[in-house]
């Protein structure tokens, strides 16, 4: 396959030369004469570094206002949602969020005995009125 | 051309002999500096190969004639948009494919008519041969971006990016197409017609 590249690329050199295209005497009279009557075009330096140095400035303009914007959301989203936090949010956490155990079964637990204290103590105080008024009763 | 041509002023006035501009940088140098003789002897060096090529892209010889000159005239008038960093036969051919396909486009719009094959230009300039030879087969066989491919590649010897610059191309098409090319002219020197199976030329 490569011998046969190679043949093909050696044939169609050799078969390129046999196409003879002279360029009669007529032909080049007309070619010198058209460049006789043409000048070359300057081309204009400060056209394409005008046209790279607005885009370049388009660019950085372009950028700088979207990071702008970017920065201008960024912060006005953020500063609603803190408002919106310390409008919601409880200053003190509640105690029951703060107690890793139910709090219910403890009360009861808790309160049981000083409920019967209370009891204890309200007969012991009516003991004690009953004596001051038999106390009383007796010395008067 | 007589001598008396080359021995005149360029824009700035100064006497020149192109003889003595040796190198193809040196006469691109003066003819951007306004030398008309140096420029002339860039013509000397491309016409014969331009000519050649646009043979090919071409419906006449007088098309042809026609493309050549409008290539050296644009290329004359912009040589000072000249980029050294690219071949300078790679940028004069450029400048003759687009005045070819200007000059096909204004022919198929004046005519509506498909090239005539009965008077190819090049059937008319390839010398006689006991073989066909294989540019024809390469015409008849590959598009006109192909065809112009192949030439510049193999004929040129410009490298895969020249030829896509030249084209005006992408450097990936450029050697698909080559690949594509070779391998169906390849079938074709063999006489089989395995490429042509395959369907239509690529590109």
């Amino acid at each position: 396959m490569v011998k046969l590249m190679d043949n093909l690329e050696k044939r169609l050199k050799n078969d390129a030369s046999l196409i003879k295209a002279e360029v009669s005497a007529e032909m080049q009279e007309r070619i010198r004469a058209s460049l006789q009557s043409t000048q070359p075009v300057s081309p204009d330096p400060k056209k394409p570094e005008s046209r790279g140095m607005s885009l370049w400035l388009t660019s950085s303009l372009t950028g700088l206002a979207a990071a702008a914007l970017i920065i201008v959301l960024v912060n006005w989203n953020t500063s609603i949602e803190t408002n919106g936090e310390t409008d919601s949010m409880p200053s003190v956490p509640s105690l029951s969020e703060q107690i890793p155990f139910p709090l219910s079964a403890e009360t009861v637990e808790w309160t049981a005995p000083l409920e019967e204290e209370l009891r204890n103590l309200q007969s012991d105080l009516e003991k004690a009125r009953e004596n001051v008024e038999r106390d009383l009763r007796e010395s008067f | 051309m007589s001598l008396q041509f080359w021995k005149t002023r360029n824009q700035h006035g100064r006497r020149e002999t192109p003889g003595s501009l040796a190198t193809e940088e040196q006469l691109i140098e003066s003819a951007q500096e306004g030398s008309v003789a140096a420029f002339s002897k860039l013509v000397e060096m491309y016409q014969e190969r331009l000519l050649r090529f646009l043979l090919v892209r071409c419906r006449s010889r007088a098309d042809a004639e026609d493309a050549i000159q409008d290539t050296f005239i644009n290329a004359y008038r912009y040589i000072r948009s000249y980029n050294p960093r690219w071949r300078f036969s790679t940028w004069l051919f450029r400048i003759a494919l687009r005045n070819a396909a200007k000059i096909s486009q204004l022919d198929e719009r004046a005519e509506g008519l498909t090239p005539d094959k009965s008077s190819d230009p090049l059937e008319e300039c390839i010398v006689a041969s006991e073989r066909e030879n294989l540019w024809l087969t390469a015409r008849q066989s590959l598009s006109a971006d192909a065809y112009s491919a192949m030439w510049l590649r193999y004929v040129e010897d410009m490298s895969v990016k020249d030829v896509a610059r030249a084209l005006e191309k992408p450097v990936s098409w450029t050697k698909v197409t080559l690949m594509r090319s070779r391998r169906r002219l390849g079938s074709e020197m063999t006489g089989g017609n395995e490429a042509t199976a395959n369907g239509e030329a690529y590109g």
